[in-house]
């Protein structure tokens, strides 16, 4: 068996045996309910303004349409895979060292960088199922709710949109796996998430938000609204290159670092 | 090629603190080396130095004439390995965790995993997530990773922490028939002093970071202390008597009397009838040789370090 397919069936069958990926599943879940159910008031306006701070929250989805409706998904895999991505990425390469499983990883006649690859195929391809699960639930509970404003060329336009979103997010999950490594543990990358989230929101406000990688899906999926420019090449350029970082930073931990 | 673990001047420092000093070693194929020192010897940062875990501030080492490096990894298909408390991944089962070393260790024949459950009697268990076994068990998993591939040298630390008496003298003579019926390689730390005593063909003394001895088991004899302890009902008379005699004799505290002179030790049966003689006839006689515990706290001692 090649090497690489060995280390990530092993690091597949950690995830699927693990219990955090059906709570994972069911966390992105809830991201296409809570959107149909705020369209579902919208769509009534007596509803929304007899629903209280539900029908106030339900109005920052903007109108009950498919426009509004795949924005608010973009919205949600953007800002929220910011945060759940982040915490698999932690999770996959965290878990080695609270669990001191990670000795069990440094002695073996396989090329460590191949494990630290293996575990970047697993972060992708787990957080590409969240997000496909959550596109489809999403047009099907759009379906039910029966919203106007279907195009074909609509739904192409809010998929890639959607997708796009979802794997810069995917991108920015790599320095992630460098400081749970560093940090030997979960905690470490669970605050570089949420500072990195704190300061998208400042730097995205500020105007500079297509310089600064973590504000860069947020700003694609029109979380500013539609006034605030997309972040364009330079922006798509410097989440690649954070994403290029974490992964030779986070291969050259595993190679060169002390393991204590 | 005789020597299979060998380390040129090894050390290891954290800023201000020496962990490991110019360690020099070598292991020959077939021995079990017995590494032994107190807490924060410097033990198991060797050991991860001897892994590839930790890289050396300065010497090298060498496994099976191949320096030791993090980029170097075929030379653990040969080395198997447990270090410290042994961790598996608690939502797999014992079998599903030997089957992921399996796979990482390119091994296409799937049933060494049953056969490394069977030999380290874990087939009760072969079915129960990791995270429910005992320490004991927990370990017996270590070991089976460790020999799963059947390796030509085994590098273990504090192998036997956990198991119960059995489980103590089971991986003993485990590990005995492989070095002395397969020519495996063991290098093996531990602080359980009276194991290694029974187990090492070779002793290495580790203390604040430095390589205080190294000797041969059977060279062991000649260097552990030996000494007559005796006692009479007439202790007095008869402590008169053998000092008379030119006799080094002196009351330990233990309550007896002893005699360090190695002519009394190797002829108690001359101090029984000198005593007899001297009608003060000995209620104990008995030659008394010092364990590797005390040799090893005296070892210590002697080249200035704390025990404590």
């Amino acid at each position: 068996m090649n090497r690489l397919t060995a280390a990530f069936s092993s690091e597949a069958r950690k995830v699927l045996r693990s219990k955090i990926l059906w709570i994972s599943i069911l966390a992105f879940l809830m991201i296409p309910l809570v959107g149909g159910f705020f369209m579902f008031i919208l769509k009534d306006p007596a509803l929304a303004r007899s629903s209280g701070l539900i029908g106030a929250k339900a109005q920052l989805a903007g109108t009950a349409d498919w426009p509004s409706y795949f924005q608010f998904l973009s919205q949600a895999v953007a800002v929220g895979g910011l945060v759940l991505f982040g915490f698999v990425s932690s999770w996959i390469f965290g878990r080695e060292y609270s669990d001191r499983t990670i000795k069990d990883l440094l002695a073996l006649p396989i090329p460590r960088i191949l494990i630290v690859l293996a575990k970047f195929i697993t972060v992708f391809l787990w957080c590409l199922v969240l997000s496909l699960l959550v596109l489809v639930l999403g047009l099907w509970v759009g379906k039910i709710v029966v919203l106007p404003g279907w195009s074909g060329l609509l739904a192409v336009q809010g998929c890639k949109t959607f997708l796009l979103c979802a794997i810069l997010t995917m991108v920015l999950c790599t320095p992630v796996a460098f400081f749970a490594c560093w940090g030997r543990g979960y905690l470490t990358p669970l605050g570089f998430v949420v500072l990195s989230l704190i300061f998208a929101q400042i730097v995205a406000a500020t105007g500079y938000g297509q310089f600064f990688p973590w504000a860069v899906p947020a700003l694609l999926s029109r979380v500013a609204g539609s006034a605030i420019a997309l972040p364009g090449n330079i922006g798509y350029f410097l989440v690649v290159l954070t994403g290029i970082a974490g992964l030779i930073g986070t291969s050259l931990w595993w190679r060169y670092a002390d393991h204590l | 090629m005789n020597e299979v673990i060998h380390t040129v001047e090894l050390s290891k420092h954290y800023g201000r603190v020496q962990a490991v000093e110019e360690i020099s070693l070598s292991v020959r194929k077939g021995e079990i080396y017995g590494f032994l020192g107190l807490n924060g010897a410097g033990k198991t940062t060797t050991i991860r130095m001897l892994l590839g875990m930790i890289r050396p501030s300065s010497g090298a080492s060498y496994l099976l004439g191949e320096r030791i490096d993090g980029g170097n990894y075929g030379i653990w298909n040969q080395v198997g390995y447990l270090v410290e408390i042994p961790y598996s991944y608690p939502e797999l089962t014992v079998k599903e965790n030997l089957s992921i070393i399996c796979k990482l260790r390119g091994i296409g024949d799937k049933k060494v995993v049953d056969q490394v459950i069977d030999q380290l009697q874990l087939e009760p268990y072969a079915d129960i997530k990791a995270g429910h076994l005992s320490l004991g068990n927990a370990q017996r998993l270590g070991l089976a990773k460790a020999l799963l591939h059947k390796p030509a040298v085994l590098i273990l630390d504090e192998p036997v922490n956990g198991l119960d008496p059995a489980g103590i003298v089971e991986i003993r003579e485990l590990l005995q028939n492989l070095a002395h019926q397969h020519g495996v390689t063991i290098f093996i730390s531990s602080h359980i002093l009276g194991e290694m005593a029974k187990l090492a063909t070779r002793i290495g003394i580790i203390h604040q970071g430095r390589l205080l001895q190294e000797v041969d088991a059977d060279q062991l004899e000649v260097l552990l202390r030996k000494r007559l302890l005796l006692n009479a009902r007439d202790k007095t008379a008869a402590l008169n008597a053998l000092a008379g005699a030119g006799y080094s004799v002196r009351n330990n505290e233990e309550g007896f009397m002893e005699i360090i002179d190695d002519q009394a030790i190797q002829r108690p049966e001359e101090i029984a009838c000198f005593m007899v003689q001297h009608n003060c006839p000995p209620t104990l006689l008995q030659v008394e040789e010092e364990d590797l515990e005390s040799y090893f706290l005296r070892t210590i001692e002697e080249t200035g370090g704390n025990v404590q």
